[in-house]
Formats: C-alpha cells, sequence, structure tokens
C-alpha cells in the first residue's frame, strides 16, 4: 500500500492549538489546489487494566491503545509502545475484549478532517478531538504518496514535499509547525514495505508526541 | 453465536466416517492441523477471570493466528430440551505477535493442544463445519512436532454452524437432522456430556467401507 508520513503541529511554547489554525492550514491546502475528496476519521482508545488490587497497576502496561483506520475499516489496530508492539485483527477483536472484562475504555480521541487530493499526494488535516467533547486537543496531517510502498524509496519526495510544505505554511506566521517524527519501525517488526500496521506506529507515536506537549504547557502554567 | 455438538470415535473408523461424510456433504475434505492456545487472566487482572484460546492454523506454508472467546453457553428450559449447544463465540483474525501482546496484557499459558485431522464445510441447512481430529499435547512448551495424543486410538469429532438469536432454532433443527446420519457412527451431544463410542460403529464402518460411501442419501 501507498507510503504516508503522519504528522502533528507542534505549537510554539506558550501557545496552544485553535480552530482558527485548523482552519489557516486547510487554507494552505486548497493554495497549493489540493482537491477537496471528503470526510475522513480514526478512532484512537487508550485501555487500562481492570485490577482487583489497584496497587499491582505497575505489572501491566500503561500505554496500551487500540486504532481503527479509515483505510481499513475491517481491521483494528493494538500497540504497547512500551514494548514495541502492534498486532493487526479484525474489527471483531474488540469485541473479544469487551468479553474478556480484563481491559476497558479509559479515553478514546477522534482524528477526523478533510481528505484532499494533490497530484501523486493525498493529505489528510484532522482535528484530535476526545470522542465525548469538542475540545480541540491536537493537529494531524497524514501526507500519502500514492505510487511508492517503499518507506526508504520515498524518503527522498516526501522530504522534499514536507519542505515545501513547511514553506507554504511559515508564510502564515501560524505560531508553531509540523513535525514528522519517524517511529523505528524495525523495532515493531516492520520492514521496508508500508502496511497499515505502519500507519498504527505513527499514530500511537503522534499521540505521545501530543501528550508531552499537553504536559509541557501545564508544567509552565503551575 | 455457534451451535455444536462433540462426540468420539475410534480411530480405526475414521476412514469409514470419511467416507460417510464425504458422501452426505459433496465437498472435499480439508486437512487440518491447528496449535491450540488456552490462555486465562493473571491473578490480579480483570473484574473475573477469563479465558481466551489462540488458534494457530499450521496447514498452511504461513502460519495464520485466529484469537476465539467462548462465552457462556444458552440457559433455560428451551436451551435444555434441544440437543445441541447454543453459546456464544467470537473470533478474530490476528496477526502473528497476538501471543507476545498477549501476554504482554497480563495472560498465563494455561495449556496447549494440537488438533489434527481434517474438517469439511458445506451448507446443509446451516453453514456447517465438522472436525474430525486427534487431539494431541505436548511435552515441551510449543513442541508441535513432538506431540503425544492424549486419548490414544480415540480420535475427537465435534459438528459447529454459526448461528444468531433470530435463526437458531433452523440452526439446530438443521445440525440435529444432519448428525442422525452420523449416528451409527458415534453419538454426538452437548460438550461436556460424554456418551462414548457407539456399540455399532464397527458393523456400520465395515458396511460403509465395502460400499465405498457410494450410497448417497
Amino acid at each position: 500500500m501507498p507510503l504516508k508520513w503522519v504528522m502533528h503541529w507542534q505549537p510554539n511554547a506558550g501557545t496552544t492549538v485553535s480552530g482558527q489554525i485548523v482552519t489557516e492550514i486547510t487554507q494552505c491546502v486548497e493554495s497549493i489546489n489540493g482537491v477537496k475528496e471528503g470526510r475522513w476519521k480514526a478512532t484512537l482508545t487508550y485501555y487500562k487494566p481492570m485490577l482487583r488490587e489497584q496497587a499491582l497497576a505497575a505489572e501491566f502496561p500503561r500505554d496500551f491503545l487500540g486504532i481503527s483506520l479509515p483505510e481499513q475499516p475491517n481491521k483494528y489496530y493494538f500497540i504497547i509502545r512500551g514494548q514495541r508492539l502492534v498486532l493487526e485483527a479484525d474489527s471483531s477483536i474488540q469485541t473479544i475484549m469487551e468479553k474478556l472484562q480484563s481491559y476497558k475504555s479509559k479515553v478514546s480521541l477522534n482524528f477526523e478532517g478533510f481528505q484532499y487530493q494533490l497530484g501523486d499526494f493525498q493529505l489528510r488535516v484532522g482535528k484530535v478531538v476526545p470522542s465525548h467533547s469538542e475540545n480541540l486537543r491536537g493537529i494531524v496531517m497524514e501526507v500519502e504518496y500514492l505510487p511508492i510502498s517503499s518507506i526508504e524509496k520515498s524518503r527522498q519526495i516526501m522530504g522534499e514535499f514536507f519542505e515545501l510544505w513547511q514553506e507554504v505554511v511559515s508564510k502564515r506566521s501560524l505560531p508553531g509547525q509540523f513535525m514528522h517524527m519517524e517511529p523505528n519501525f524495525a523495532e515493531y517488526g516492520l520492514g521496508d514495505l508500508y502496511t497499515s500496521q505502519h500507519t498504527a506506529v505513527q499514530y500511537a507515536t503522534v499521540m505521545a508526541q501530543l501528550i508531552a506537549t499537553v504536559q509541557a504547557v501545564q508544567a509552565v502554567r503551575n | 453465536m455457534e451451535c455444536v455438538v462433540q462426540g468420539i470415535i475410534e480411530t480405526q473408523h475414521v476412514e469409514a466416517l470419511e467416507i460417510l461424510l464425504q458422501g452426505l456433504c459433496g465437498v472435499h475434505r480439508e486437512r487440518l492441523r491447528i496449535h491450540e492456545i488456552c490462555l486465562k487472566s493473571g491473578p490480579n487482572l480483570g473484574v473475573v477471570a477469563s479465558e481466551v484460546r489462540l488458534l494457530c492454523d499450521l496447514e498452511h506454508p504461513e502460519p495464520s493466528w485466529t484469537v476465539r472467546h467462548i462465552g457462556g453457553a444458552m440457559r433455560g428450559a428451551g436451551a435444555e430440551q434441544i440437543s445441541v449447544l447454543v453459546r456464544t463465540m467470537v473470533e478474530s483474525k490476528a496477526s502473528k505477535n497476538v501471543l507476545r501482546l498477549f501476554y504482554a496484557l497480563g495472560y498465563k499459558l494455561d495449556h496447549e493442544l494440537l488438533r489434527v485431522g481434517f474438517a469439511f464445510h458445506f451448507q446443509r441447512g446451516a453453514q456447517i463445519t465438522v472436525t474430525v481430529s486427534s487431539v494431541n499435547k505436548m511435552l515441551k512448551l510449543h513442541a508441535t512436532d513432538e506431540a503425544v495424543p492424549v486419548t490414544p486410538g480415540i480420535q475427537l469429532v465435534e459438528v459447529t454452524a454459526p448461528a444468531s438469536s433470530e435463526n437458531y432454532t433452523e440452526v439446530v433443527a438443521a445440525m440435529t437432522s444432519f448428525c442422525e446420519y452420523l449416528a451409527p457412527l458415534l453419538h454426538l451431544s452437548k460438550p461436556g456430556i460424554s456418551t462414548g463410542v457407539v456399540p455399532s460403529a464397527a458393523a456400520a464402518a465395515a458396511s460403509l467401507m465395502s460400499d465405498g460411501g457410494g450410497t448417497t442419501l
């Protein structure tokens, strides 16, 4: 499948994300002739263990995530970042997890927005919003290069596109920038040929960055 | 949900059963080689203790994994009266690191088995699957190449069909009717209710073997 980079918006120190930034980023995509194609949505859920003895919580993973992706609607992905573990399963694995009553959903976040076509690239800009509120928690962007599935072979063209994109965005003097942090896929047992498991790992990485950003802002406030 | 019945047959009559099934189903058998790993939640995990099965299909060059959860059986007077067990069952295919994931989540190995045999999948009033397999245990962890039979000379026969709360009565009827054809060779009953081997099996098998399964039903 085509390779993609998942990027997150890193606000400048002391600033936060806002709907206005999303609007301006959308305008940036349209200014470089991105053709709007429709909505997209991914959902990420943090799970926590249901324990009989809370004192033993340290024995269980704290970063257990589940992700559903629009590119694979019948699949579900589990990730434990601390153990560099990603699993692909059918969507019915969620029913199995509910029946086991050993882990429950702590919080769910939706990544949602519009999809654009730009030549051989497909762009998705999305807001990160908790499933039961309207509070904007972050901004993500997917850049997919349709002709290539190899991460290494696409690195140059993706890098060039990213530079161009940063230039377009920088003209608006927004308080922050998009960051691309490529996870070490090999640590997860993933190869150079891109799969949806790579996408799931990228979302988990982006989420860790968003949490770190929020924590940094809170630390400054306190 | 699924409907299920089980029975046992002596290995010497398995060939006759296969001929009978071939005649009844009109499809070819598929070989079966499944490594089944049963995991249980660790002592502190979960509101209640839970159990999940990981099935690794070893029949194909690239092993494939399935997670299976078997839930409670349907209860009540209606469920008592029927000869088939109706229970919740959910399956999900998974990538090969699924065992590692469940270990990471706090599940522990309870036991593991290797089922070797064959299966028939066919439509007969319901999407019925019949598996005939010898159940083997491993002497060393995951050593499927060194598995030995749990009950030498005896094989397990399982008949299952997917069902829903809307159609299970029809599925039960279809399964019950199908199982009657197998009655000369084996008794099929709800799992956990052992009915032993059938006294008429040897005669029925001899008849089937001489007939070559040519009689269509």
